[in-house]
């Protein structure tokens, strides 16, 4: 029976779009061994390894966390933690809710930064934090992210809708990606952001990405429903919501995106940046 | 006859005769009060009480931001009567406690509380602090926390993460704490938890040192009764007990528990649980979680739809370790049940296979034992499950990719 289960849970998964599973091993370093064995988590004990702020990662549908120390002759440390999520979005996801935009960059993945004795990159469906403890230089830290990375191979990259973001006053590196209740909603899913500062006035613009238009229609009807202003039908066109939480949102429906701009009070800016994000699309 | 009792005991670990004195709890009436709160012309009565020797009044439920950078759900917990707002240094890389430092500015400093918490390094696998665990990491790290919330001192400030009792006492965050209480950083020295709980519990109850304990406490915990048990003598020593993980991932999808109104009702009602956090990342769930402030009356269906779950055998390994060393051919028994589940629940083969091929198994796996010694605790046929979960090394790793 249960190999029958087994045989139809492969089936299932050839059939399913699933990632491939990331061979990685962890590199050699010249000077530096292992200290200790490599470590798995999985869901169910991610917990031990990071405490409650494991909750962030199931929920950008973590997979698996493997942890290698290594140790040099002068007791320095350095300990690389390779987070794989279920998709590049998902590992995206998590990257950007803790990356800081005020942080160095370098272009190591498909992004890093780095802060005092900490180098976090993005590459494929991993998410990897690397830290230094006593080490010589920051230098130690980037050379150790170049072979994980060549390890992991196909780097990939950023998802494509965030080149859709206008450029004028998005605050750089502020982009994200909200995995699901975007807005505090359960049927709004998921969602890109990204912050934008224009003299003094900060506010935010989000795009949702959807399967097919009776989903947009039926996400806007729900939207609509939550403020009272439900409607028979709804059509791809330009929606204000007077969110109660948020106050006034304009959002604009084409084709399988809807996409607007939250925390600006200026009708007229609100306009402007909802007409420049379409243009932007059209690009698409 | 012994083997036969070994079983029945085992078996009633994982069924709901097992868990004597599932509802059965002191009256919770004289440890708590309602307070009227009027929220957006809305008036609701909550149940508050009393966080231990703090003397801080809280509603029974108050809100774990770890999960949301969404500043207007924050706002709308705190304009709807929570209090208690529950961060750490380490969540979302630090933004976690910027976003609630741009939600309290401005808003009175005694109108809310922080509870917030610091990690040191430590061995994940020992639970013990390493290297680099000092009074001045500490430090830093507290002032790097009040600088992103942008307020002079956090109500509460756990040590982080504890799983041994010899963290309890780890005289450099002990240190850290006395320097921090001297300098007006921190109103009330914590701990959290939520791996060996009783083990820390009963250590932060002898040690004296702490206010208030969070730990994780729910139904579905195999060793619940021991949680309460320590829990009940920590309060009795006047510390405050905030409970969570009390949902087990409730609003997660697929959620871990199936009715998450029960399950936090059912933490609610051990008295010794002053106060519980929450996850909740949407406005709906957040009523819910005001719904049960204002009633934490269990319903005759909630009872027994509890019961129902709790009495549930595992579909999956939990993870007790009991049976190590029992296998003669000292497989990795644990592990190999791990991969069962990434078959069977996660339906990821591609991790199964990882997972069982980097085992180093022998080619013939149980094939010479006509008898498996090996007891599970929770009652599986575990030769079963090896004997199934190993024919993932046969699959051509093209055909689970």
């Amino acid at each position: 029976m249960r190999a029958a289960c087994l045989a139809i849970g492969i089936f299932v998964l050839l059939w399913g779009a699933g990632i491939g599973a990331k061979d990685f091993q962890f590199p050699e370093f010249t000077g530096w061994k292992l200290s200790g064995e490599i470590q798995t988590f999985d869901p169910k004990t991610l917990y031990e390894y990071i405490d409650g702020a494991a909750d962030l990662y199931l929920a950008y549908d973590f997979e698996e966390l493997k942890v290698a120390e290594y140790q040099n002759d002068r007791k320095a440390n350095v300990t690389v933690d390779v987070y794989r999520h279920k998709t590049p979005y998902d590992a995206f996801g998590i990257y950007s809710q803790e990356r800081l935009p005020s942080a160095n960059y370098n272009d190591i993945g498909i992004q890093g930064y780095s802060e005092k004795e900490i180098l976090n990159f993005l590459a494929g469906t991993s998410y990897v934090k690397i830290t230094g403890f006593k080490i010589e230089s920051e230098d130690i830290l980037t050379s150790f992210a170049k072979k994980v990375a060549e390890n992991l191979g196909e780097k990939g990259s950023l998802p494509s809708l965030l080149a859709s973001f206008p450029r004028e006053g998005k605050v750089k590196n502020s982009e994200k990606y909200v995995t699901k209740n975007f807005l505090g909603y359960s049927f709004l899913h998921s969602a890109f952001t990204a912050d934008y500062e224009i003299t003094g006035r900060k506010f935010k613009l989000f795009i949702m990405e959807f399967g097919d238009k009776s989903e947009c229609a039926n996400m806007i009807q729900k939207y609509l429903e939550q403020t009272g202003k439900r409607r028979e039908v709804v059509t791809e066109t330009g929606y204000t919501i007077s969110d109660p939480h948020h106050g006034p949102i304009d959002l604009i429906w084409r084709g399988n995106y809807i996409w607007g701009v939250l925390n600006m009070d200026n009708p007229d800016l609100r306009l402007k940046y909802l007409k420049l994000f379409g243009e932007e699309l059209k690009k698409k | 006859m012994g083997k036969k009792m070994i079983d029945r005991r085992n078996f009633m670990k994982s069924t709901l005769a097992g868990l004597g004195g599932f509802f059965v709890l002191p009256s919770i009436d004289k440890k708590q009060e309602i307070k009227i709160v009027e929220a957006k012309g809305k008036e609701r009565k909550l149940v508050y009480r009393t966080l231990g020797k703090t003397g801080l009044k809280l509603p029974v439920i108050n809100m774990g931001v770890m999960l949301t950078d969404n500043p207007n759900l924050i706002r709308a917990a705190l304009d709807s009567g929570i209090l208690l707002l529950d961060t750490a240094y380490g969540y979302m890389g630090g933004r976690n406690e910027e976003v609630i430092g741009e939600v309290i500015k401005g808003r009175p400093r005694e109108s809310y509380f922080i509870g917030s918490k610091v990690n040191l390094p430590q061995n994940r696998t020992t639970g013990l602090y390493i290297e680099g665990a000092t009074t001045e990491e500490f430090l830093k790290r507290l002032d790097l926390s009040l600088k992103r919330l942008g307020i002079d001192y956090v109500d509460i400030l756990y040590q982080h993460g504890v799983t041994r009792k010899e963290s309890v006492a780890f005289e450099p965050v002990l240190k850290a704490f006395d320097k921090a209480k001297k300098d007006g950083k921190i109103r009330f020295t914590g701990i959290s938890t939520h791996g060996n709980e009783p083990e820390v519990i009963h250590a932060v109850t002898d040690s004296k040192a702490y206010d208030v304990i969070l730990t994780a406490y729910n139904f579905k915990q195999k060793h619940y009764a021991e949680v309460r048990n320590a829990i009940a003598k920590a309060s009795q020593a006047g510390i405050g007990i905030v409970g969570m993980k009390a949902i087990r991932g409730g609003y997660q999808q697929p959620p871990t528990v199936r009715n998450i109104t029960a399950s936090l009702k059912w933490i609610l009602q051990d008295p010794n649980v002053h106060t519980v956090v929450t996850g909740f990342t949407t406005f709906e769930q957040m009523e819910i979680d005001l719904s049960i402030m204002e009633d934490l009356t269990l319903t005759e269906p909630e009872k027994i739809e509890l019961q129902k779950e709790a009495s549930l055998p595992g579909l999956y390994c939990q993870g007790c370790r009991q049976c190590l060393g029992q296998c003669v051919q000292n497989l990795p028994i644990p592990d190999l049940m791990r991969a069962y589940m990434y078959i069977y629940d996660y339906r990821n083969l591609s991790m199964a296979q990882d997972l069982v091929v980097s085992l180093g198994l022998p080619f013939e796996v149980c094939g010479d034992c006509s008898f498996c010694p090996v007891k599970c605790s929770i009652g599986f046929k575990v030769k079963e499950k090896i004997q199934d979960v190993v024919k993932i090394r046969g699959v051509p790793s093209e055909f689970v990719a």
